[in-house]
């Protein structure tokens, strides 16, 4: 079996919110991912900065303050231009502040770029699985 | 390791010094006159002092809500606070902005101004730096109950505490194992004392004039299910750290995690032994007017207004039962944005009718699963604080810091990466909080003992390991109304929550 992609995990912004990224990094190791963590109050440059130099196949984001929007503005176009272009984007959480609706977030941060958005319930198992299919269709391409 | 801080009081002559800095940050240091700002304090009437409002209600025997607020824009905050005491509570906290907290005043300005125009708040509290003494003086005058400035993070609180202070407020969070476990990512434990030290030396510069300013302290606690022993270990230092700089009352603070003996004997436990650490380590005069409870960290989601009352009738009974003065609560539409004034009077006469009928019945629970999870958190606090004590040579400042760098002082999961976060915690299969990896936390033989069959009886009971899947479901258990997650064969087999 080939050896399992580099994934770099992490919460954005001004965020400290950190439990859940943690958690999925870690059921993320037993699945056998190598794992960078960045942990929370990481800027959006820090995980392009990092995913370059660890060839990561993919950057997992989390937020949960409601800034998203915010802090990830440009951030598919900035990977573009580093040479990421190929790098899956997932980003997940409370991806507004106050009342929104989960499907407006998807469609918006999908529009900015990010291969799959997910509500801070999500189930870790499929987030996992979406990953290996996702990055089997990379390697086929 | 080179030691950067200690335990000891600051000479007044470096105290001075900072100050001189600390006041030249934003034009409103200027409004900060000490001596006139003591004779204010002497002003005020006894219900607008959080210490005294806190012995009233413990000699009265009750329990109160404490609850959340501080919003930007003046006129909005006064409003708030009001409605906040018509809806009967003695206790109120004056909540920042994020940028004050952090320094960024500019843009804490820039936000205020922005909030004022569009008569909406745009900051996520009152930015008490920018409003300054006469304003700040505003909300104190307009509020008939007793204020606490909360304080987080590094960098713009010290000025903030001035402002506060000279403003007539009565207490302050002040607590810089909170800031260092759980809100900064890089910012040493060490780095975090010192910030801290300075506004518990002017707290105690205010006491050594006759005035009681209160300082009440979260700990490091953990957010996801863990047993509370190092939080009340780090709640103990950081009332030590305070004591020292002449601090003269101190409110510890702890959580519950929905094991009702485990939230009722921590409680005591906390109590207990803040009180006895203060009186070995030559504080004896400092006083613990009251204890603090906080709700379940984890606030179901996502949010049904039935749960949440649920949840709120949770917290208020054992705050009750514990005979807590205070409790942390959240209303019952919090997750929707910002409360209106009729869901905090709704949730505030649910929880009263608990307290009222709860607290007149005297009641003293008196049982054995109390009493055990009493004596094994007492065990693991002290052999934490020896272990510290003994790290520090004596200094809990040193020994904190070295504590941490050795793993003897841990969490899950922290946000900060000079905590090792080898540990991780476990329900056992009542419900109640157990470590599932002790890492190098100092737990005595005897608890881990107990801890280990504790959790051995679960994996009996339910067949299976218990791991990190475990823990998952266990962390989202309160969202589906359990205390524990549920095995595979009930349907609860996929772990679930990768981005809460």
């Amino acid at each position: 079996m080939a050896e399992k992609a580099t994934i770099v995990t992490g919460t954005v912004g001004q965020d400290s919110h950190v439990i859940g990224i943690k958690l999925l990094s870690r059921y993320l190791m037993e699945q056998g991912y190598k794992v960078i963590e960045l942990g929370g109050l990481t800027p959006a440059e820090e995980f392009i900065k990092v995913a370059q130099e660890t060839a990561a196949a993919a950057i997992l984001i989390s937020s949960l303050y409601g800034m998203a929007e915010l802090d990830l503005a440009g951030f598919k176009e900035k990977c573009t231009e580093s040479g990421l272009g190929d790098v899956l984007l997932y980003l997940g959480g409370n991806l507004a502040v106050g009342r929104h609706r989960f499907e407006d977030d998807e469609r918006k941060f999908k529009g900015m770029g990010f291969d799959r958005v997910y509500p801070p319930e999500v189930d870790m198992a499929i987030v996992v699985s979406d990953l290996k299919n996702d990055l089997k269709a990379k390697r086929q391409a | 390791m080179e030691i950067t801080v200690r335990n000891k009081k600051w000479e007044e002559d470096r105290f001075l010094n900072e100050r001189k800095d600390v006041l030249s940050r934003w034009p409103t240091g200027k409004e900060v006159d000490f001596e006139e700002a003591v004779e204010y304090h002497k002003g005020l009437p006894d219900y607008k002092n959080f210490t005294r409002v806190m012995q009233k209600l413990h000699r009265e025997g009750r329990t109160v809500i404490f609850p959340r607020g501080g919003t930007p824009i003046l006129e909005q905050e006064i409003e708030l606070n009001k409605a906040l005491f018509e809806a009967g509570l003695p206790v109120i906290p004056l909540t920042p902005d994020s940028y004050c907290r952090l320094g960024q005043y500019a843009k804490a300005q820039q936000g205020l101004e922005a909030s004022i125009k569009a008569g909406q708040p745009k900051l996520n509290g009152y930015p008490t730096v920018i409003h300054g003494v006469p304003n700040t003086r505003k909300v104190v005058e307009n509020t008939e109950a007793a204020l606490n400035q909360r304080l987080t993070n590094i960098g713009g609180i010290r000025l903030m505490a001035e402002i506060a202070f000279a403003s007539g407020i009565t207490a302050a969070l002040v607590d810089p194992l909170l800031t260092f476990g759980w809100y900064e990512k890089k910012t040493t434990a060490a780095e975090s004392i010192e910030e801290y030290q300075y506004i518990q030396r002017l707290i105690g510069y205010y006491a050594e004039r006759g005035v009681t300013i209160a300082n009440d302290t979260d700990g490091i606690n953990a957010n996801l299910q863990f047993p509370m022993s190092v939080d009340i270990a780090s709640v103990i230092i950081v009332g030590m750290l305070g004591a020292e700089q002449g601090v003269k009352s101190v409110i510890p603070r702890i959580s519950m995690f929905g094991h009702l003996a485990q939230d009722i004997a921590w409680a005591r436990v906390l109590r207990k032994l803040m009180r006895e650490y203060l009186d070995k380590f030559g504080y004896g005069d400092v006083i613990v007017p009251g204890l603090a409870l906080d709700q379940v960290p984890l606030f179901p989601h996502p949010q049904d207004t039935g749960m949440s009352f649920g949840f709120l009738g949770y917290s208020a009974t054992v705050a009750a039962l514990a005979q807590g003065e205070i409790v942390y609560v959240r209303t019952i539409d919090e997750a929707a944005g910002i409360p209106s004034k009729e869901a905090h009077a709704v949730s505030y006469r649910a929880a009263r009718f608990i307290f009222d009928v709860i607290r007149a019945q005297k009641i003293d629970l008196d049982i054995a699963s109390i009493k055990t999870e009493e004596r094994i958190t007492e065990l693991e606090v002290r052999a934490i604080m020896d272990r510290v004590l003994d790290l520090g040579d004596g200094d809990v400042a040193v020994g904190f810091e070295k504590g941490v760098q050795t793993g003897a002082i841990d969490c899950p999961l922290s946000s900060n990466v000079n905590l090792k976060s080898k540990v991780l915690g476990i329900r056992d299969n009542q419900g109640a909080c157990r470590y599932l990896d002790f890492g190098n936390l100092p737990i005595p033989e005897e608890a881990r003992e107990f801890h280990r069959e504790k959790v051995a009886e679960r994996e009996q009971a339910e067949g299976r390991k218990m791991d990190l899947n475990a823990v998952i479901q266990d962390f989202w258990a309160f969202s589906k109304g359990k205390i524990k997650g549920e095995p595979a064969s009930r349907g609860y087999n996929r772990p679930r929550g990768g981005f809460s």
